[in-house]
């Protein structure tokens, strides 16, 4: 059930990966800012939403948690990735897409900068896999990081880029004094592109280590969306995960999950709506998936 | 979908609405759980002096009172009490699991029946537990029928009834022929030395009555300050487990007795003439010391963790080191078994945390434990 090789494997390169490159493993950079192309948000300022390079790193995570066992058995691999990190530029459209809805719908409320090749990624994975020494490490980079930018307000747009910044929050309480704010505490007067009725999958992260399972229906609600509900299946306690955390460890189980509950979620309806982008990547080859930043727009 | 699979469905489908179902219906429960988990906490915090006030009491009353540190004592003292050439029916118990004293007494030339149904099906399968209070939840009732029939050459048929008829008729002889009775322990009265357990079948009342001999085994953790918050501890259990009213509670308090000869407190009366409790420490004293770990010791074995988790459902119910699983097998694998690869697992859901009745922020002890993990790795220079 586990491979302590994989694990091995991982907890030797994440680290390093991330501490020369603010990067979970090799891939050009260019992969994490490109999708802010031609929107015009300047750079940098107190103000910035960040997206942790989650959505663009969803889909290319998922294929790396795929070739991982195998990829862990080959001595010296990791001389490769010197030049992944030049050439290797998997573009996700779909995500920079999301992105920039959720940026345009944003201006309409906040004035924001963005950090383009400077943005680092958020360190989430370290703390899934219970890193917690590791991820300590890398986020005194990342405060200082923020820190020599002189942000002071952070708008992040997905569940574990902001968990992962309050738990930063929390661990460095004395030291780092920045405002976090996630969009849906941001975003007004948004409506839904056209008619839609689904079933809502929770993050986890948002509904029960954050407290927003009810604030993020009410925005989703007041954008005209109508949620089916189940109370076995979408309730607090009884909706469950799709597996995404579990990847890296153990792809079959988290594989398993995934599938297990999008069946579970097209007993209550087939159309599912969710708000993270590992959400995405896990269920979206099981059922009929939207990301709420790709069904709504600004007024 | 696999055996698996359709087993736990089912089971998800028959706990999971009937424990909110009772818990709306009984708000003092929520109540109740918040005092169990304060009298736990005021033990843990000062868990020695707990264990002794609890032996002087056992022995006040008549029984005898043994602190064992590891399975291997455990075994030891057990052994030493049954001898061999006996017939012993074990009521459901999980720490007897842990400290392997069921295969240890066949061992040594006894003849020993677990007594749970699920427990039974478990022995005559000869595999691990699945679940903590439903030990044979994988199994559909098409796969028992099969084993009832392989194993007592009967066949049952497919009705819930008649497997349990069935499994009925078989143990009644042995309860009645028994030299000895083992039993677990839901909680135990530090102040009375008494034990309490709770359940549905009447086994365990069985198994703690009619033989002349009854032995308990449990946990340091499950010492409560007085009867008190004993009693409560055992219905919060069995509501949270999804079974209320429970069927039967037994207080246990030493062996059986009398006074109704000129008021002169003889014993034994009808039921055992020994009474023995066995308080088991193996890794739990060490994990009370570490303030994050005894969150773990909190766990009052109500089994509804499991059927939140997406983990426990996806790996087949076999997460965590037998016999515990699901996420406070995770927990516990480390508590015990100083295994913390099955923490690995936990992809924080956090459902657990939600619907534990002792409020054990389950994730982050696990987190705990995975960080626990990379450390030892890290100490080790391994690859
Ligand atoms: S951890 Fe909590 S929910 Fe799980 S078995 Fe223990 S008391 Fe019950």
């Amino acid at each position: 059930m586990i491979d302590e090789d994989q694990i091995n494997f991982i907890r030797r390169n994440l680290l390093k990966y991330l501490m020369e490159d603010y990067l979970p493993f090799p891939v050009n950079k260019s992969v994490c800012y490109e999708w802010a192309n031609g929107l015009n948000l300047k750079k940098g300022g107190e103000t910035i939403i960040y997206t942790g390079c989650s959505y663009q790193l969803a889909e290319l995570g998922k294929r790396f948690d795929e070739i991982l066992p195998t990829l862990s058995k080959f001595k010296g691999v990791e001389r490769f990735s010197s030049i992944l990190k030049v050439f290797y530029k998997p573009r996700d459209t779909r995500s920079y897409k999301i992105l920039r809805n959720i940026a345009s719908v944003l201006k309409s409320s906040v004035d924001f900068g963005y950090l383009y090749e400077n943005e680092p990624y958020s360190g989430t994975i370290l703390l899934e896999m219970g890193m917690i020494e590791e991820f300590r490490e890398y986020a005194k980079k990342l405060i200082e990081l923020f820190n020599s930018h002189g942000v002071k307000r952070i708008i992040t747009v997905d569940p574990h880029t902001h968990y992962t910044l309050f738990r930063i929050k929390e661990m460095f309480s004395s030291s780092w004094n920045v405002e976090i704010v996630n969009y849906f505490e941001v975003i007004k007067n948004i409506k839904i592109k056209s008619e839609g009725t689904f079933v809502f999958h929770d993050s986890c992260l948002y509904s029960r280590f954050l407290g927003m399972r009810d604030s993020i229906r009410e925005v989703i609600k007041s954008a005209g969306i109508v949620l089916k509900e189940d109370e076995m299946i979408t309730g607090k306690e009884t909706s469950m995960c799709c597996g995404g955390p579990l990847a890296p460890i153990n792809k079959d189980a988290s594989d398993k999950i995934a599938r297990n509950r999008a069946e579970a979620l097209k007993t209550v309806h087939n159309k599912v709506l969710l708000v993270c982008p590992f959400c995405y990547a896990n269920l979206s080859p099981y059922v009929e998936a939207y990301d709420f930043a790709e069904v709504i727009s600004g007024e | 979908m696999s055996d698996w699979d359709i087993a736990i469905k089912r089971g998800v489908e028959h706990n999971v609405p009937r424990v909110f179902k009772v818990l709306r219906e009984h708000p003092y429960l929520e109540d109740l759980a918040r005092k169990v988990r304060e009298g736990k906490l005021e033990v843990l915090s000062n868990l020695d002096h707990y264990i002794e006030m609890t032996m002087k009491s056992v022995e006040m009353i008549g029984g005898k009172a043994y602190f064992v540190e590891n399975a291997e004592q455990a075994r030891e003292i057990v052994g030493k009490i049954v001898g061999s050439g006996k017939r012993v029916v074990m009521g459901k118990s999980m720490v007897a699991y842990e400290t392997g004293i069921r295969k240890y007494l066949q061992s040594i030339g006894n003849e020993v029946w677990e007594t749970d149904l699920g427990e039974l099906l478990i022995q005559f399968a000869d595999e691990p537990p699945s679940h903590i209070i439903a030990p044979a939840v994988h199994m559909t009732r098409e796969r028992i029928r099969e084993l009832i029939k392989e194993k007592l050459g009967i066949d049952p048929g497919d009705k819930h009834e008649d497997i349990v008829r069935v499994a009925r008729e078989f143990l009644r002889q042995k309860f009645l022929t028994a030299d000895i009775g083992i039993t677990g322990a839901n909680a135990v009265a530090a102040d009375a030395g008494s034990i309490v357990l709770v359940e549905n079948e009447g086994n365990i009342r069985m198994s703690s009555v009619v033989p002349p001999v009854h032995i308990s085994i449990t946990g340091v953790e499950k010492i409560l300050p007085n009867l008190e918050y004993a009693m409560y501890e055992v219905l919060v259990q069995a509501a949270y487990a999804g079974l209320y009213p429970p069927t039967y509670i037994n207080v246990t308090s030493g062996p059986s007795s009398t006074g109704d000869v000129e008021q002169k407190r003889v014993s034994p009366a009808h039921g055992p003439k020994e009474f023995h409790l066995i308080l088991v420490d193996n890794g739990r004293r060490k994990a009370n010391e570490d303030p994050v770990l005894r969150e773990a010791l909190l766990c009052i074995r109500c089994g509804r963790c499991h059927f939140h988790c997406p983990v426990y459902r996806a790996l087949d119910g076999k997460w965590g080191d037998p016999p515990y699983s699901g996420p406070m097998g995770a927990m516990w694998s480390g508590v015990v078994y100083n295994d913390y690869k099955p923490a690995l697992l936990c992809s924080h859901a956090g459902n657990c945390r939600e619907v534990c009745p002792m409020k054990i922020n389950i994730p982050k002890v696990l987190e705990y434990l995975k960080s626990k993990y990379f450390m030892m790795k890290a100490g080790t220079r391994e690859g």
